[in-house]
């Protein structure tokens, strides 16, 4: 079959091999480390070699007829039960591709800059191998050729994740941050299973592999799709961090940085878009369930955006910009302009990592300094972190003619061109907030004067293993907007051409105007945002106080205290409830009942149990008579 | 190998402890014969696993006349249902005898008792002959909870005794009541199973005899409100009995349910699906809230074992090939996660004297490979992709959102309030800091790390490539289904008539 490819199995299956590996010997010599230098060399062969693979991909499907542009990989039958036929199955299409090149290319420079970052500590050779197997899964998940194959992976990178996230575990709170996103992340992933389980009873009879179920869509009746579809996208807000689950993403920036970069900004928390994508199929034909996505994303990105601009912590604020920019992407695929909110997700992918990415550069000289308060000044100190970080920054704020402003006005305009002005105006405005936070934080870190004179004399830039990757992701938030210019600057929109056999859009005919009119209101937004942010902190600011709707906003609406009040503490309350009222005085009554009666009828029997003999002899002559008398009776 | 395999893998162990019982053999010679008769019955495990074809009918099956002029026959075979018990009680009695060593002769001659009664309940192809290994099956497990156990002990078994006799009566009333049936019906004697299925039940003393069967099994699974024995004999048993209750006995209750009533009774069964599946599901929510409570390392284990029994059993009560294929899969993931995790209580308490979970604290620092296993024993028990627990537990949730997309969405939690108490106590115990106590705790020996090292890739195995064992356990399934459907069947063409029957009525007028 011309369609098959059997190298597909090998893009997960390297890094997978090199966590096995690094995590062997780690176990095997933790207590007496040997070749500890090593293991980020070895961890980063596995990422380039799936790097090199997923370029074949690439060029092996362009030089496919546009049709018939998939591969796929049927590795063996994983479970057959009844109709249910689950194959390890991979499948390379100009969605997944897509996705694959920018996974293992930025995979690999964020392996690169960890040899860097983590050089020196304690558990080096198990955090690579916690990011090897993290890479791995998310391949998985990329490349699953059905919703059960993705759902490995899936749940492979939120376990990385929660290993990630609580990595130093001698610290309680990085522990329940871990906590916090594997459960939350299973709340989401309960709607995967139950979205699932929907999909298949209706239509995965001849195939639940995406092909089969593709081509069987039709079958689906409109109550059983609106269903898969909310199940699904419950699953969605889970991984990517949106209303109502968003809470674990903030906390989970106790991870390394270069964690927060690669999986809690690039990759891992962009999943539930590529699966709205994926299942864009079922999605594009209930447009109900695509406007609850796109709300419940623009108001995410709102919300985080408000967040945002309170924050203190350098993490925490490009924490807040990412759930705030996968909202712009559910907006995008919700609206139905999946290739919009799939290119926004490659942008995003280079611009949010160089920033966090960058941001580890700074925390790293600052010796683990991560308030932004006790920063100022490091322009002259780290001048390839500075510049890189305001490439990436004006990437992030939708500057003009930066990656970020074609994929999110592409966004914002393909809302506004199928009807949706509310979430146009909303994506407009959060626009100017990204801008003015982005630069607050840019303005606090990197100008002015220092904060802390100390800290400020022993900085330094770091080293070139770090710079490097930032060097090349500034390349890419520079010009990765240009693979889908639009029409209006003389482009081409290569990337929705590309996407377009996977993904079921269509492009509505607008006027010129329409779309000018868009752009300009995006780039007043920028202006004004970033106007703001110079006149508070252009030329050094104090730390601020708040009060009234601030102080509000800054304690994020006390949404984590109402959570563990609702939903917390009550369950443990009943767990304890259980344990010290219900278990010991209902659940075990019937069985001291039983006891109980025993002893009762023992005590009745105990009475005429005298021990005399003469009484005995009364109950034999009792009982005799009245034997007799019924003997009597009965022959009568 | 030999021609009477399954008797083999009774007798074997069951005269072995019973000659250790009866000789004054010492402690040392008591635990090699444990340790040479669960080897021997390991390979006639794997040589019945491997030699096993996947058909849905008996295999190896065995007949010698008992008492032909009653119907009560020896009669033994494996079905891909009781091929998996059968599998886990070989593959990881083992375990036990190679680790749990400071214990008396009495305790090992109970174990290899427990473990050939246990093959033969399995075994059993007539019913009386079930009820007989049944009953042999729990006398030792008294024994052993009433001599060995821990503080409250004696506590512990008035409770796990006065629950199962209570069981095994109602079961030996309902099993005299099938025999009498089966006169009345077919005018001889008879208690084979196969022959049993044919019973015409129906009638208010049939479901009488149904619910006494299953409270019989509730109580060993245990389904929720049957569930109280459970923590406090868990707990305080040794380790080792722990884990032969949880990891293969309460499967025995499982397994009865589908080889026996769910084909015998299958009108019955069909009508209080609803109900039982709503018993297993909520007892799943109640215990692994009541889970998160616990602050005793292996109590909270037992919580969380009856949790994923209220699940398995689920499975059986969702009456379609994806629910009972889970559940049976479920079995042996159950067993080799949850089982093993008591085994590694057992180990905490024996390095640590305590299982208080505040007293303990940093323990992966010092033993990163027991942490390792550990871990990959929690993720299998929280049903993470990858590992043995997730495909059982996925087929369940698929077969429970077909029979009813409520339950279906109710056992859907499952995956949630898993991960809320094991998370947890992973991290307060093996994460954190440490402490005086926990800074002394030695990694698993070479021994342990060895002995233990075939069950975790076993998790490993059982999630990447599951389908052998499925292939195995799909047609029984199917047989088992097979009865239900024809009782579906009827009932519609039953209705179907009824309707006729109205309109003829009305034509009549």
């Amino acid at each position: 079959m011309e369609n098959s490819a059997t190298y597909l199995m090998y893009i997960p299956l390297f890094p997978l091999l090199g966590a096995v590996i690094i995590g062997l010997m780690h176990v095997f010599t933790c207590k007496r480390p040997i070749f500890e230098k090593f293991y980020g060399i070895i961890a980063c062969i596995g990422p380039i070699l799936s790097f090199v693979l997923a370029l074949r991909v690439f060029f092996n499907l362009k030089g496919m007829p546009e049709e018939g542009r998939y591969l796929i990989q049927k590795a063996f039958t994983w479970f057959q039960v009844g109709d249910l036929d689950v194959a390890m199955g991979f499948l390379a299409d100009p969605l997944s591709s897509l996705m694959l090149l920018f996974v293992t290319f930025i995979g690999s420079l964020i392996h690169i800059y960890s040899i860097g970052y983590m050089g020196g500590e304690k558990n080096y050779a198990k955090f690579f191998a916690y990011l090897n197997l993290f890479l791995g899964s998310m391949l998985v998940l990329v490349l699953g050729d059905s919703p059960v194959v993705m759902f490995v992976g899936w749940e492979g990178v939120g376990l990385c994740s929660y290993l990630l996230i609580s990595f130093y575990t001698t610290e309680t709170e990085n522990v329940i941050a871990g906590n916090k996103a594997f459960i939350v992340n299973r709340i989401g992933d309960l709607g995967f299973v139950l979205g699932m389980s929907f999909l298949f009873w209706a239509i995965g009879a001849h195939g639940f592999d995406y092909m089969a179920l593709k081509a069987n869509a039709h079958h689906l009746a409109p109550g059983v799709a609106l269903t898969v579809c909310l199940l699904l996208f419950v699953g969605a807000t889970g991984k990517s961090a949106q209303i109502p689950l968003y809470v674990w993403l903030p906390d989970a920036m106790a991870g390394p940085t270069p964690v927060s970069a690669l999986i809690h900004a690039a990759t891992m928390v962009t999943a539930g878009v590529y699966m709205v994508a994926r299942f864009s199929f079922i999605y594009a034909h209930v447009p109900v369930a695509g406007s609850i996505v796109a709300w419940v994303g623009i108001l995410t990105a709102l919300l985080a955006a408000i967040f945002g601009m309170f924050q203190d912590d350098i993490k925490k604020v490009l924490a807040y910009s990412t759930v705030s920019q996968l909202g712009y992407m559910f907006a995008g695929v919700g609206v139905a302009a999946y290739s919009a909110g799939i290119f926004h997700v490659f942008t995003h992918a280079f611009f949010k990592a160089l920033l966090f990415l960058g941001a580890g550069a700074v925390i790293y000289a600052m010796h683990h300094q991560q308030n932004i308060w006790k920063m100022g000044g490091l322009k002259k100190k780290m001048p390839i972190t500075y510049y890189t970080m305001v490439i990436g920054a004006l990437a992030l704020a939708g500057c003009p003619f930066f990656s970020g402003f074609f994929s999110k006005d592409e966004i914002l305009f393909m809302a506004l061109a199928n009807g949706h002005w509310g979430i146009w105006l909303v994506g407009v405005a959060v626009a100017g907030m990204t801008a003015y936070y982005t630069f607050r934080m840019i303005f606090v870190v990197f100008h002015g004067e220092p904060r802390d004179q100390h800290a400020y004399d022993h900085a330094h830039e770091a080293p070139l293993v770090m710079t490097l990757p930032l060097i090349i992701l500034a390349v890419g938030a520079l010009f990765a907007g240009y693979l889908n210019l639009p029409a209006i600057f003389g482009g081409d929109q290569e990337v929705t051409h590309w996407l377009a056999p996977v993904v079921v859009e269509h492009h509505p005919h607008v006027s010129k105007f329409v779309e000018l009119l868009a752009m300009c209101a995006s780039i007043v937004a920028f202006i004004i945002g970033i106007r703001l942010a110079w006149q508070r902190f252009g030329k050094g600011a104090e730390e601020p106080t708040f009060s009234g709707f601030t102080e509000f906003a800054y304690h994020k609406f006390y949404v984590d205290e109402l959570y563990d009040s609702v939903f917390v503490q009550p369950y443990k309350r009943i767990g304890g409830a259980i344990r010290n009222a219900i278990e010991p005085n209902v659940t075990d009554a019937p069985i001291k009942l039983v006891s109980q009666l025993y002893m009762m009828v023992g005590q009745a029997f105990k009475v005429f149990q005298v021990g005399f003999v003469r009484v005995y002899a009364i109950y034999m002559i009792v009982g005799l008579s009245v034997m007799s008398l019924i003997l009597s009776f009965s022959l009568n | 190998m030999f021609e009477h395999t399954l008797s083999l893998m009774i007798f074997l162990p069951i005269a072995a402890g019973l000659i250790l019982l009866l000789t004054p053999a010492g402690k040392g010679i008591a635990r090699v014969t444990g340790i040479a008769i669960s080897m021997a019955a390991l390979i006639l495990g794997v040589d019945v696993f491997t030699k096993f074809k996947p058909v849905g009918e008996l295999q190896f099956t065995e007949f010698i006349p008992w008492f032909p002029h009653v119907g009560i026959n020896y009669s033994l075979g494996v079905d891909g249902i009781s091929l998996f018990i059968l599998l886990a009680a070989s593959v990881l009695l083992p375990l036990v005898f190679l680790l749990f060593t400071t214990k008396e002769k009495g305790y090992y001659a109970n174990l290899l008792i427990v473990q050939g009664a246990m093959a033969g309940a399995v075994c059993a192809a007539d019913i009386i002959l079930f009820y007989i290994f049944w009953e042999i099956m729990l006398l030792p497990v008294f024994f052993m909870l009433g001599l060995y156990g821990g503080e409250k002990k004696i506590a512990a078994t008035l409770k796990i005794t006065i629950y199962t006799i209570a069981g095994s009566l109602l079961m030996l009333a309902a099993i005299i009541y099938l025999g009498v049936a089966y006169h009345s019906q077919f005018g001889e004697w008879n208690f084979a199973i196969s022959k049993l299925t044919q019973l015409d039940l129906n009638g208010g003393v049939a479901t009488l005899a149904f619910i006494g069967f299953m409270i019989a099994f509730a109580i060993k699974i245990p389904l929720f409100p049957f569930h109280t024995w459970l923590p406090d004999a868990y707990t305080e048993a040794p380790t080792a009995t722990t884990f032969v209750l949880s990891a293969i006995m309460a499967k025995i209750g499982v397994y009865a349910v589908i080889r026996m009533v769910v084909p015998v009774f299958d009108e019955d069964f069909a009508r209080f699906a609803l109900l039982l599946s709503l018993s297993g599901v909520f007892g799943m929510m109640y215990c692994g809230i009541a889970a998160i409570a616990q602050n005793d390392i292996k109590r909270m284990f037992a919580f969380s074992s009856a949790s994923h029994m209220g699940i398995i059993a689920l499975g059986v009560f969702t009456c379609n090939v994806q629910g009972l294929t889970g559940s049976v899969y479920q079995i042996i993931a159950h067993a080799t996660s949850t089982g093993v995790l008591f085994l590694f209580a057992g180990i905490i308490e024996d390095r640590m004297q305590t299982r208080k979970i505040e007293a303990l604290g940093g323990i992966a620092y010092h033993a990163p490979v027991f942490a390792l296993y550990f871990a990959i024993a929690l993720l299998a028990s929280v049903g993470l992709p990858g590992t043995s627990g997730f495909i059982g537990e996925f087929l369940i949730i698929l077969g429970a959102v077909k029979f009813s997309p409520f339950i279906g969405i109710l056992a859907g939690t499952t995956l949630i309030i898993g991960v809320c108490y094991m998370l947890w106590m992973f991290q307060r115990v093996f994460f954190e800091k440490d402490n005086e106590l926990t800074v002394t705790f030695k990694d698993l020996t070479l021994k342990e790390g060895i002995c233990f090292l075939p069950v975790v890739l076993l998790i490993i195995v059982m999630g990447l490539y599951p389908q052998p064992f499925i292939e195995k356990i799909e047609p029984a399934a199917q047989i088992q289904l097979a009865h239900l459907a024809d009782t579906q069947h009827v009932q519609v063409a039953d209705s179907v008539n009824a309707q006729d029957h109205g309109h003829l009525l009305e034509l009549n007028k």
